[in-house]
């Protein structure tokens, strides 16, 4: 590619030039075309519930308009879903926030547990099942065309350190969270600590070579043949590191040092996961990510958009708090902003192999623990989809009649060629996967 | 294994001689007789055997060499040899060409002369490697804080501290709500039930909390996997500091999973070690009718072991700081030789090598600020780093650094690297890959720095500790009394404890034992649990005798003392011990002779419903009396089918053996295995085989060909005491577990000095452990060391 044509993608794409470091980033996209069109999926999550009468579409079908909490999302409308009541009915013991975050995924009801959530409800557990992102990264980890080095990454951004049911949405089966990693550091060196170990060992080779050669002299003639059998894999070492050289499809991303993971932070820990999750789908090193902001219950505090209240406690106000609404609508468009960054990033990279951008082959569900704050329902969980290669059509609006979201998670699996008969809860299965083709 | 050269002729002239001389002092091998023995050789032996024994593949691959005295040569050479024709050599050419075999290059002595042992150049054993790196690590490491002046001294010795309070905060602790204070001396495995003893402490509450905090021991070295055991939420920390929180602990379970009440986690130890351990526990009310009933235990699988409640004896109420236990898992040491030594790289070890070095690299560089007494944004920060490693390389190295060096190991890295921390994790990557740290005692540097780490291997398997560093620093080492106060004091540190702990465990041919069940119908009750604690029963036994006041190796032998807890006591016969745990008691007069008739081991070495005298004779012959063995001619298995019924054991195995090319070897090995046929397969004491009473006696042929009449352990036992061989092969198998070197390597007659030392000493182990670490950290230094002249001779 020359840098010419670049610009001119680039341009296509509608993006600025603040991508081109990225991009640049990329030592070879010519590869080999896979033997099936990869695919991949990526769940985000937003906590607290939405401002219905700002996010849903008023029309169905493919002629909509977007809203303002969706707005920022317009360069992405033809290629997106909005499913509209869509409905987390697990019922059971635990809060609405604890189903409406473990069960998210899950579609099951909460293990028995000491966890008191708000209100008289009864104590619970963890999840009792494992969540569609995990069954589908195991999906893909048991075929070869399909296997990744991690299968799947989970991101957070500003997550609170402690483990409970209302942080966790992934499960690897029941009774087993995984932990999301909210450290850009951290999983920049899960990616590429590798890496950057290469570099420090290929550092000291040169020094130790020297110190072997040093020592050898230095020692009786019959232990010689030891130290010179040293030197020997000193040097296939250094022999092997140079054939591993171009490994990589796209150099690791520089992270900006010491950006502490705190709250004011979090617009810039968000870039920084971003382009991590985009950086690892390029390496092909994971097929299925999942990037949780806050937690369930999430309090974070937006300063960057003049907000001083905590996200929970606004969401609790009622309807006619004006102000409250209207703060809940800006931090619900800047959640959208961050999503179409992703989406940005996707669609500006080129599907290594193929034809087409990455959020071609990928598809990206932005989602919520609730349907509302203040009425902390768990229906019309405001659901929107993303991208492409599943085989949706995609560039609607749909609306459903309460169905059941295990419905959705059925579509999903059956999307990337997993015939669940059921998933979840196997009553809230009936009906099979939702019809999005 | 390299067949020796083709002696060259010249040498050969000289080997004659040598022979001659060697041979006119002995009356029985007249030199003519020698000298003619050789022609026999070349022309009828020399062709399967090679021209000096060393073994010619496909012929005839082992090399003449062995311990029988030269009438039993002899005789074995003139009934079986040559192998197609035996009656063509007569008696007397059999007793020439014997005599001709035995001193070119058959005897022991024969082969110090021809392969004079020297002290091979060797890179770090496992042990050695991970033993270094965690008190590396751990010279950096600031000691656990001091306990608070309010609390009380530890009123006992085994057990963990514990508070109790009255509510429950999800891992906080308000100490406004202690309820008890106290120890748990029986360990941790609780029913907190409402209305039960164990309830009562957190005061009448529904929402309770507790703290365990000291210490746990580990006896050996491995993957020990942690079991806790509740229905409520828990925090632990093994091997880590409590005071790191939530992100330190190795088991966090805030949300409870009352249906799943296991939690798992596998800790690598190394033994002889104690370890920091913390439990925060809390129980809050579940769903009404539906609240488990609170509970807490603490269990583990340790390696060798099945699971069971972590022993209360293994748990201490007081403090240590964590130690760092290297993960990677290196390949096996080279243990051709009968102890673990290092004298070859290869490719997976140098990878295993990278691992290990980015491991610690990645400990220290996520505590480096910890480490190296500084913080983010100090303005010495640089600065304290670079000090802290030279610090680190000094000590990796086992000695100060020369201006080169500082600029080659750590300025070097430290510029090169993007950033501070990339430059540490450089500085420890270089350290741990250069020879400097891999190998033991490289030639250079000041030879008290090289005395020191000598000794400090020997001992410890480590490098040297502060004390003795300074010592050398200051030249002290070369004056005999500070070099061997040094380490009379190392003997008594823990690493020695546990050094030796692996010796023993090694001698007793314990370390690769798995399965000892038996037939559950004739054994009932030799179950998991009970082997679990025979092996305690060893363990405790060989430590009371290693480290009691006379350290009396006769003891290790002829003791008629075990150690049992109530379930061994019921299920061998022996007094009931009055208090709970494992208690020494004394076995019915006559029945028990030390480590050779401790349960464990005879247990061991014998097959699932039957004892073996084959595998104990083996046990006795290499372990105890010393003699050398080759492997088996004819591979037999031993089928109970092939035997008439109502066969003794002896009986089996005499049938099994009486062939003559067995009973080169089993003429030794039988008569030891029998002399402990009084022990079933369990290592029960017994008085009769099929019905029939034991006969357990029979003529043992010693190395000098004496016969002593062997009828049961106690007469192996003494035998072996007084039997210089026995008591060399002991001293023999010790110095090369210490030093990773043969003892010839270290002068002729070093053994024999040893010896005589040893049992001037009331064979006192300890001493003997410290004069072979004093002469093994002294080897080629002049004065050249003085061994047992300062010790007062035997009174005759």
């Amino acid at each position: 590619m020359t840098p010419l044509r670049r610009r001119e993608f680039l341009r296509q794409a509608g993006l600025s030039a603040a991508v081109l470091p990225f991009i640049v980033g990329l030592p070879s996209l010519a590869l080999a075309a896979p033997a099936r069109p990869r695919q991949r999926l990526v769940v985000v999550f937003s906590p607290n519930g939405t401002i219905p009468t700002a996010f849903w579409p008023d029309a169905a079908g493919r002629d909509f308009a977007l809203k303002e909490i969706l707005a920022p999302l317009a360069p992405f409308k033809d290629r997106m879903l909005t499913l509209q009541g869509v409905s987390n009915k697990v019922r059971g013991d635990g809060d609405g926030h604890m189903r409406g975050m473990s069960c998210l995924l899950t579609g099951i009801e909460l293990l028995p547990g000491n966890i008191q959530g708000g209100g008289k409800s009864i104590p619970a557990g963890w999840a009792s099942g494992i969540s569609i992102d995990q069954e589908i990264k195991n999906f893909f980890q048991s075929r070869p065309e399909t296997r990744t080095r991690f299968g799947s990454l989970e991101f957070g951004v500003g997550v609170q350190d402690r483990a409970d049911p209302w942080t966790r949405m992934s499960y690897a089966g029941s009774g087993q969270p995984v932990a999301p990693i909210s450290d850009p550091y951290q999983m920049h060196g899960k990616l590429y600590g590798q890496l950057r170990d290469r570099e420090s060992l290929r550092s000291v080779l040169d020094p130790l070579k020297t110190e072997l050669a040093k020592v050898r002299t230095i020692i009786g003639s019959e232990d010689r043949r030891m130290l010179e059998a040293h030197e020997t894999l000193v040097r296939q070492l250094e022999r092997e590191i140079a054939e591993n050289e171009s490994a990589l499809r796209a150099r690791p991303p520089e992270l900006e040092p010491g950006v502490a993971d705190q709250n004011d932070n979090v617009p810039r820990l968000s870039r920084m996961q971003i382009d991590l999750l985009v950086n690892s789908f390029v390496n092909d090193m994971a097929r299925v990510a999942t990037l949780q902001y806050t937690k369930s219950v999430g309090g974070a505090r937006m300063n960057w958009l003049d907000i001083t209240d905590g996200h929970h406690g606004l969401s609790h106000e009622p309807d006619t708090d004006e102000s409250a609404q209207s703060k809940l609508i800006k931090i619900n468009t800047w959640f959208a902003g961050e999503v179409r960054y992703l989406a940005e990033r996707l669609a500006a990279t080129p599907e290594p192999g193929a034809t087409g951008s990455m959020l071609d082959h990928t598809m990206i569900v932005w989602t919520n623990e609730l349907g509302k704050g203040n009425s902390h329902t768990l229906d019309n969980i405001p659901f929107v989809l993303i991208g492409g290669g599943m085989g949706f059509d995609m560039g609607r609006a749909l609306k459903f009649d309460k169905v059941a979201h295990n419905r959705l998670h059925l579509a999903l699996a059956h999307g990337v060629g997993h015939r669940l008969p059921t998933f979840g809860k196997p009553s809230l299965c009936d009906g099979g996967p939702l019809a999005l083709g | 294994m390299a067949a020796s050269p083709r002696l060259p002729l010249l040498l050969l002239a000289g080997l004659a001689a040598a022979i001659l001389l060697s041979a006119l002092s002995c009356s029985v091998t007249p030199a003519a007789s020698v000298a003619a023995g050789e022609q026999i050789y070349r022309r009828q032996c020399a062709d399967c055997h090679g021209p000096a024994g060393e073994g010619v593949a496909g012929k005839y691959r082992e090399a003449l060499v062995g311990d029988w005295a030269l009438p039993k040569l002899a005789h074995y050479v003139a009934k079986n040899m040559p192998e197609d024709a035996p009656e063509t050599l007569s008696r007397r050419d059999a007793d020439a060409v014997s005599a001709y075999i035995y001193h070119a290059f058959y005897s022991p002595a024969a082969q110090e002369r021809l392969n004079p042992a020297r002290i091979q150049l060797a890179h770090l054993t496992n042990r050695q490697f991970a033993v270094t790196v965690a008190d590396l690590v751990a010279r950096f490491t600031p000691p656990p804080a001091p306990p608070p002046a309010a609390e009380t001294p530890d009123p006992a010795e085994v057990g963990l501290r514990f508070t109790a309070y009255g509510n429950a905060l999800r891992g906080r602790f308000d100490a406004a709500k202690v309820a008890q204070r106290g120890f748990d001396a029986a360990g941790i495995d609780f029913v907190f039930a409402p209305g039960s003893a164990a309830r009562a402490r957190f005061g009448a509450t529904d929402e309770f909390s507790g703290q365990w905090r000291g210490t746990v021991f580990a006896e050996e070295t491995g993957d020990y996997e942690f079991v806790i055991r509740t229905p409520n939420s828990v925090r632990v920390w093994i091997n880590a500091d409590p005071a790191g929180g939530a992100a330190e602990a190795t088991l966090d379970v805030n949300v409870s999973n009352p249906q799943n009440p296991d939690q798992r986690v596998t800790v690598r130890l190394l033994g002889g070690r104690a370890y920091p351990l913390a439990i925060d526990y809390w129980a809050l009310p579940e769903k009404a009718g539906a609240s488990p009933v609170p509970a807490l235990a603490l269990r583990w699988k340790p390696p060798h072991g099945s699971e069971t409640t972590v022993p209360a004896r293994l748990l201490a109420p007081g403090r240590a700081a964590p130690t760092f236990v290297l993960a990677t898992k290196f390949p096996a040491d080279d243990s051709s030789q009968g102890y673990e030594r290092s004298l070859s790289v290869s490719k997976a070890w140098d990878e295993a090598v990278t691992g290990a070095a980015f491991e610690v690299a990645n400990h220290v560089v996520r505590r480096l600020d910890r480490f190296a007494g500084t913080r983010p944004g100090d303005p010495a920060r640089a600065a304290k780093l670079a000090a802290f490693a030279e610090k680190f390389v000094a000590a990796a190295f086992r000695r100060p650094l020369a201006e080169d060096e500082k600029a080659r190991f750590v300025a070097g890295p430290l510029a090169g690297a993007p950033d501070a921390e990339t430059g540490l994790r450089r500085v420890v990557l270089l350290a741990l890959k250069s020879p400097q740290f891999l190998y033991v005692d490289l030639p250079g540097g000041a030879v008290g720095h090289r005395t020191a780490q000598r000794l400090a291997f020997a001992l410890w398997d480590s490098a040297p500790d502060a004390a003795l560093a300074r010592a050398a620093a200051e030249g002290r080492l070369a004056d005999p009394a500070e070099l061997r106060a040094q380490a009379d004091r190392m003997v008594l540190d823990p690493r020695t404890r546990a050094k030796l702990r692996e010796f023993f465990a090694g001698w007793l041919q314990l370390r690769y034992l798995e399965d000892l069940g038996k037939d559950p119908q004739q054994f009932p009750g030799f179950n998991p649990e009970l082997i679990d604690d025979l092996r305690t029963s060893l363990g405790l036994f060989v430590d009371d005798v290693v480290w009691g006041e006379r350290s009396d190796f006769r003891e290790l032998l002829r003791s008629e003392f075990l150690f049992a807890n109530a379930r061994l006591a019921r299920f061998y016969d022996l007094p009931a011990p009055e208090s709970d745990g494992f208690v020494r008691v004394a076995a019915p007069p006559g029945q028990r002779s030390g480590v050779l008739t401790h349960p464990y081991l005879l247990a061991a070495l014998s097959y699932k419903a039957a004892s073996s005298p084959i595998h104990r004779g083996v046990f006795l012959t290499r372990s105890i009396v010393g003699r050398a063995l080759k492997p088996p001619t004819v591979a037999q298995t031993f089928d109970e089918t092939t035997f008439a019924p109502g066969m003794t054991m002896r009986e089996k195995v005499v049938r099994l053996t009486r062939a003559e090319n067995c009973m080169g070897c089993h003429s030794v090995i039988n008569p030891l295995g029998f002399s402990l046929e009084w022990y079933d397969a369990v290592g029960r004491f017994r008085t009769a085989d099929q019905g029939r009473p034991i006969d357990a006696a029979s003529d043992y042929h010693d190395d000098d060909n004496r016969t002593v009449r062997l009828a049961g352990a106690r007469d192996v036992a003494d035998f072996a005491l007084g039997n210089a061989r026995a008591q060399e092969a002991f001293i023999e198998q010790l110095f090369q577990y210490l030093a990773k070197q043969p003892p010839r390597a270290y002068g002729p007659g070093t053994l024999g000095r040893l010896r005589e030392s040893f049992v001037a000493s009331g064979f006192h182990i300890r001493k003997l452990v410290a004069e072979i670490a004093v002469l093994a950290a002294r080897h080629g230094e002049t004065p050249p060391p003085v061994l047992a002249a300062h010790v007062p001779r035997p009174a005759p």
